[in-house]
């Protein structure tokens, strides 16, 4: 589904709940630079957005204002109804930062690293406790008993699979355990509001599923998350609604289903002999196909993308079956794919470079 | 307001845990000044200089010395550091404010400072058999001696590029304040402009004052005349004065050069 910029013209049925995140014409300057220019989405309470794009698209640039780190240029930014820049008091405590990188003192160990989190939370009124609120994966009972840490450090640290290093020093840790341990500090409160920056980069492949694991969790507790990512899959699998940044734009938006099906439908086939052109075949909906020769046959492909989602697909394929039964050929190999994610972002960044 | 006070508390302590892992900056912040400590009192043996000691003068006066390594190049190397390793970033995007971020290294920072203070008194105790006069008095300069100098970390944290560099953007301050300050001589004994410079340096006041508190005597005008209590107030009067300036000065140097993140491209 493409839209204009104003995104959130959808209306959902959520919307009853109050939009927990709020972004209007929002853009953002570095210097002359305009990093951002002018995007606008809504997230409800309880949901998860994703914003995908390029490098350099402006992803984190958005995160930052809405975490307060730098007032907007222009437009504006609501997180739970509240200024992140000049609230940014109130709205401390109810959230959760993951940034893109770096920030931890090497020197202290993993342990001390979680502890100085949980003692900054308390101090602002936000005990870490572990039990209600959210279920926490990783049972409470598989407890390890570490000379020295905790027992709320030690399930922070059972959450993200670092409880055997916990006392190694934070400098010493690889670059996929930095980044678990980053989680394990931004989900240690309960936040309301969770960002999270490329939280999965750099994690091997079970961190990364312990990770959404993670994230679907406080979701489920009503946590409302926007997240970044590169993976596909991972917008796929944890996203309610997302968006496609290009050069500080939003391009697409909507939730997986709409996106997807924005991308179209492909149908391919293939027909012996190398003397077939465009006008022996059918247009089905007026879409014609690409021809490619090889191996003394020919690769047909229709991208369908009109009409309705659900059914254009069928719909094609029946003047195609027809004309084949008419003509007496078989399509060989025939082959009816989805669009995927990944078509829609290439088409994106296909069509703006 | 109770929030930024625990944070910042916290957060000293957690600066002090990092100083005592840290050889290299156990030796610059705490070993050093007592070290140039001792060298200065070399200079003045026998001498009196205005009513007391010569050795006695110059211990009263290296507090002055020490802002500039326990609180000046400390913070600075400190600020810089955790600025380009996105520290500062992270820990004012989580729970503490800003204010608290800063309070806390300044109240770090101020307990180190304190210590040697205390070290300092132990000497002067043991060899000249001298205990501080007026605690109070020492105890305000001294928080306002380390908020003028942790502004001033501050603000020069931020024209230092890295922490490597550090070393060289402390050099100045570091300098002026060693031939400057009238640690091992009253300022009014340096020769004309150097005299009249001297009486400007924000380290100035801070070592009269002190002085002054420790030897219940008048240091400020440099007259060495005993003095009540009551009296120390009021000699120390119009130096507290210009620190106050000073520390509104430095305040606003903070503000306009003090950095939260590293500059891009
Ligand atoms: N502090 C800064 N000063 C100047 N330019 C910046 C700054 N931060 C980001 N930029 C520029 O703004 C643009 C957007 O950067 P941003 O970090 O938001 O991208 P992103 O979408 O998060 O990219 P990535 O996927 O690589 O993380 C980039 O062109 C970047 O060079
Ligand atoms: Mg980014």
């Amino acid at each position: 589904m493409r839209t204009p910029q104003l995104a959130d013209a959808t209306g959902t049925g959520t919307a009853g709940l109050g939009n927990v995140i709020e972004v209007g014409g929002l853009r953002q300057k570095y210097g002359d630079f305009e990093a951002v220019r002018g995007i606008s989405f809504t997230v409800p309470r309880g949901e998860l957005f994703a914003l995908l794009g390029t490098n350099g698209a402006g992803k984190t640039t958005t995160m930052e204002v809405l975490e307060g780190f730098a007032p907007a240029t222009d437009g504006t930014v609501r997180v739970l109804g509240l200024d992140p820049v000049r609230q940014h008091r109130e709205l401390r405590p109810r959230v959760g930062i993951m940034l893109q990188e770096g920030g931890f003192l090497g020197d202290l160990t993993v342990a001390e690293t979680v502890d100085l989190w949980r003692g900054l939370s308390e101090d602002a009124g936000r005990p870490v406790t572990l039990s209600g609120g959210t279920e926490l994966p990783g049972s409470l009972t598989l407890f390890g008993r570490v000379r020295g840490v905790g027992r709320a450090t030690m399930g922070a640290l059972e959450l993200v699979g670092l409880e055997s290093k916990a006392r190694t020093k934070v400098r010493q840790l690889s670059g996929g355990q930095k980044r678990r341990l980053d989680l394990a500090l931004a989900v240690l409160s309960r936040p309301e509001v969770l960002f999270l920056d490329e939280p999965t980069t750099g994690m091997d492949p079970e961190a990364r599923r312990t990770t959404w694991q993670v994230i679907e969790d406080l979701r489920a507790g009503g946590t409302t998350v926007l997240l970044t990512t590169h993976y596909l899959e991972e917008a796929e699998r944890l996203a309610s609604r997302l968006a496609i940044m290009h050069e500080g734009l939003i391009h697409t938006y909507g939730t997986v289903e709409e996106v997807v099906a924005g991308s179209g439908d492909t149908i391919a086939f293939r027909l012996p002999g190398t003397t077939w052109s465009f006008g022996d075949l059918p247009a089905p909906d007026g879409v014609t196909p690409t021809l490619t020769y090889a191996d003394g046959g020919t690769e047909v492909v229709y991208a369908i993308a009109g009409g309705q989602p659900e059914t254009r697909a069928h719909a094609a394929l029946r003047p195609l079956l027809a004309w084949a039964d008419e003509h007496g050929e078989v399509l060989e190999r025939l082959a009816v794919r989805r669009g995927t994610l990944e078509d829609a972002f290439m088409r994106v960044v296909g069509e703006r470079r | 307001m109770r929030t930024d006070v625990l944070h910042a508390v916290r957060l000293a302590r957690l600066d002090l845990t990092l100083v005592a892992r840290n050889t290299t900056v156990m030796f610059n912040v705490l070993l050093l000044p007592l070290l140039m400590a001792w060298m200065f009192t070399q200079t003045q043996t026998g001498a009196d200089i205005a009513g007391v000691s010569g050795e006695l003068f110059v211990l009263t006066g290296v507090p002055g010395l020490m802002l500039g390594f326990a609180v000046f190049i400390n913070l600075v190397n400190s600020f810089t550091a955790r600025r380009e390793e996105l520290v500062l970033k992270r820990l004012r995007g989580g729970q503490p404010s800003g204010p608290a971020v800063l309070g806390g290294a300044a109240l770090g920072a101020l307990a180190l400072f304190l210590g040697q203070v205390v070290l300092l008194a132990i000497w002067m105790h043991r060899t000249d058999g001298v205990m501080p006069a007026n605690v109070p008095l020492l105890l305000v300069v001294a928080v306002l001696g380390v908020a003028l100098f942790g502004l001033l970390a501050a603000a020069f944290s931020g024209i230092t590029p890295n922490a490597e560099l550090a070393q060289i953007t402390v050099l100045p301050v570091i300098m002026v304040m060693m031939i400057g300050a009238p640690v091992a001589y009253p300022a009014d004994v340096l020769p004309g402009p150097l005299g009249v410079v001297s009486n400007l340096l924000p380290v100035t006041p801070v070592v009269e004052i002190m002085r002054t508190a420790f030897l219940g005597a008048d240091h400020v005008s440099g007259s060495g005349a005993a003095l009540g209590m009551a009296g120390q107030w009021v000699a120390a009067l119009p130096s507290l004065g210009i620190l106050l300036a000073w520390v509104a000065v430095a305040a606003l140097l903070a503000r306009w050069l003090f950095r939260w993140e590293p500059r891009h491209g």
